[in-house]
């Protein structure tokens, strides 16, 4: 892949006598046929009046069909279906509905200020998961309490599905199986001629107390833009056609909390901790800009709204590198036609909460359950923020990507999956850059992925050399 | 009334677990009391039924009342119309003709509770 491109040349063009000016090799950059699907993220009117309960009632109000026929493949077209209040006792029947968790440990607001509690805060916890969790399942208009082959903890409350049983004399349901609404349909893709890979890196962590990351960060860009090592190097760095920065640029840091509860008149001449750094990320995107296209989604501790789907952060925060066409500032779950292959992903909010409210633990697993829940973020609105949708929940996957990812994760992981109708998609979780120095190179002719380090002078192991191509 | 106020405040300032209600039954009844009067009462459907207006609004209610068309707060009649049909639930056509027909109305306009605060 991309380590053995650079690997084919003749000799090194560094070692020796610089060529004049006009013999010096000049790389042209792929590029790609690109159509941003972000139409479905954008939040228009903002009204917040509403309740959630429109965006559950929407979820399955486009899922039950959905399900339907997922049900029917997995036990058969004769299965019966029916409603929780058409359901008789002992008789075996499927039911299609939202799944509740019922947690004790879950941070409630309405706990917290509670004064006839008297109740300790609670501590910050990794997990709210507990022995005494119950699943609950609901549809329009009842709920009814599980049990039987469904394992409680991995589930997430939000997720649509279909389960197989019946229900017992004491008003349980017993579970015998159950379904997902599985991988949608995949449009074909395209057979490349050439290798084009599209890089993908998040948690660049500016304006973060410790610097580490800034020479690895350099490294990048200038690796990137063709600065870096020799011509076959160089030769391959021109095969990147996009950079897709997934969230999280400014680091948790700058979100000073002790801003917004301390007197005025003391915050009055301080500066907010994200202007500086958003000056640093305006300098290091235009050294991108210049020479590539790159695609800016927003995260977690960025300038823009909290609630999912995040807008695009706003052109006027970056003078110097708006002014190019070719960055593009988009919104937080991320969708893109590029060269025909299909591109989805968010800043890795959804994988997150998922992770604090469930078993399971690995971010590449949680990102394929999602995409088997044919759902971006079911947690979304119970423990997730979201703006409150009514008509349509536009976290249903209705297309399948090609290439799937999440970004912030802890550490490197893909995985090819290959779905039920043949569908190919590329599961990714981008390692959060800060942490790792790590980014990802997705070769869109194989739909392969190849981790990038750039460990310059780690603590851990000193001995290692600058490692820019794995 | 002011000195009720106070005298409920400062009893809950001392005995933190104990209920108004339960040394000051009568004084608790005249504020409820006062706090409904405050609130303008949502119309009865009684008075208006009968005539052409009070009927088209009946089915107006009937619809909102229809549970296989989602929740019905916060959003204006025709808006929950169309989601029913955007997701192939087949809501009645001639709610969506009176729906267009009288859309300046709140009283059409907006479903049953939206006197309600949320």
């Amino acid at each position: 892949m991309f380590s053995h491109l650079s690997v084919q040349k003749e000799g090194s063009s560094l070692l020796c006598r610089p060529t004049s000016e006009e013999q010096e090799p000049v790389f042209d950059r792929e590029s790609l046929a690109y159509t941003p699907c972000t139409d479905r993220y954008k939040v228009g009117e903002r009204s917040f009046s509403r309740q959630y309960a429109h965006i559950y009632a929407a979820r399955l109000m486009q899922m039950r069909p959905l399900l339907t026929k997922a049900a029917q493949q997995m036990w058969g077209s004769d299965v019966v279906i029916s409603k929780l209040c058409d359901l008789q006792t002992g008789v075996q029947c499927c039911i299609v509905g939202t799944l509740f968790k019922r947690m004790d440990l879950q941070p409630s607001i309405l706990k917290e200020i509670s004064e006839e509690h008297n109740l300790l805060p609670q501590p910050a916890r990794a997990k709210y998961i507990s022995e005494a969790d119950e699943l609950i399942l609901e549809d329009e208009l009842q709920r009814i309490k599980l049990e039987g082959k469904i394992d409680r903890d991995k589930c997430v409350t939000g997720s649509v599905i279909a389960i197989y049983g019946t229900e017992r004399n004491d008003g349980k349901f017993t579970v015998e199986d159950f379904c997902t609404a599985d991988l949608p349909m995949q449009t074909p893709r395209p057979s490349l001629s050439s290798d084009r890979f599209v890089l993908l890196a998040s948690g660049l962590g500016l304006g973060s107390s410790s610097a580490d990351s800034m020479l690895g960060l350099q490294l990048l860009i200038d690796m990137v833009t063709g600065q870096l090592g020799d011509q076959g190097e160089q030769r391959s760095a021109a095969t990147i056609a996009r950079v897709l920065l997934a969230g999280n640029l400014l680091s948790q840091n700058t979100q000073d909390k002790d801003a917004s509860t301390k007197a005025k008149y003391l915050t009055k001449k301080t500066q907010a901790g994200s202007v500086d750094a958003i000056r640093l990320l305006d300098e290091l995107l235009l050294q991108l800009v210049a020479s590539v296209s790159v695609d800016v989604m927003p995260g977690q501790y960025d300038p823009t709204n909290y609630t999912l789907p995040q807008q695009p952060l706003h052109r006027c925060m970056f003078p110097l590198s708006s002014v190019y066409p070719t960055l593009h500032l988009t919104s937080n779950p991320y969708q893109a036609n590029i060269d025909g292959v299909r591109f989805l992903g968010t800043s890795g909010q959804n994988v997150c909460d998922i992770q604090k409210y469930s078993s399971r633990d690995s971010h590449l697993e949680i990102l394929e359950e999602t995409l088997r829940l044919r759902h971006l973020a079911p947690t979304a609105p119970d423990t997730l923020g979201c703006y409150p949708f009514y008509q349509k929940d536009p976290f249903i996957l209705e297309e399948c990507p090609h290439v799937y990812f999440s970004g912030n994760a802890p550490a490197y992981e893909s995985k090819l999956i290959t779905g039920p109708d043949g569908q190919e998609v590329l599961l990714v979780t981008v390692p959060d850059f800060n942490s790792t120095q790590t980014v990802c190179l997705v070769n869109l002719r194989t739909l392969q992925c190849e981790p990038v380090t750039f460990s310059a002078f780690t603590a851990d192991d000193e001995d290692s050399e600058m490692n820019i191509s794995h | 009334m002011f000195r009720i106020c106070f005298v409920h405040q400062s009893v809950t300032m001392t005995t933190k677990h104990r209920l108004i209600t339960d040394s000051f039954k009568v004084v608790k009844k005249a504020r409820k009391g006062g706090k409904r009067e405050k609130r303008s009462p949502p119309p009865s459907p009684e008075n208006e039924a009968g005539n052409d207006a009070g009927k088209e609004e009946l089915e107006l209610r009937q619809f909102d009342m229809d549970w296989r068309f989602g929740p019905c707060t916060g959003i204006s009649r025709l808006q929950r119309w169309e989601r029913a049909s955007l997701h192939g639930l087949n809501p009645p056509e001639e709610i969506r003709e009176l729906l267009q027909k009288t859309h300046s109305e709140p009283k059409y306009n907006l479903s049953l509770w939206s006197e309600y605060p949320l």
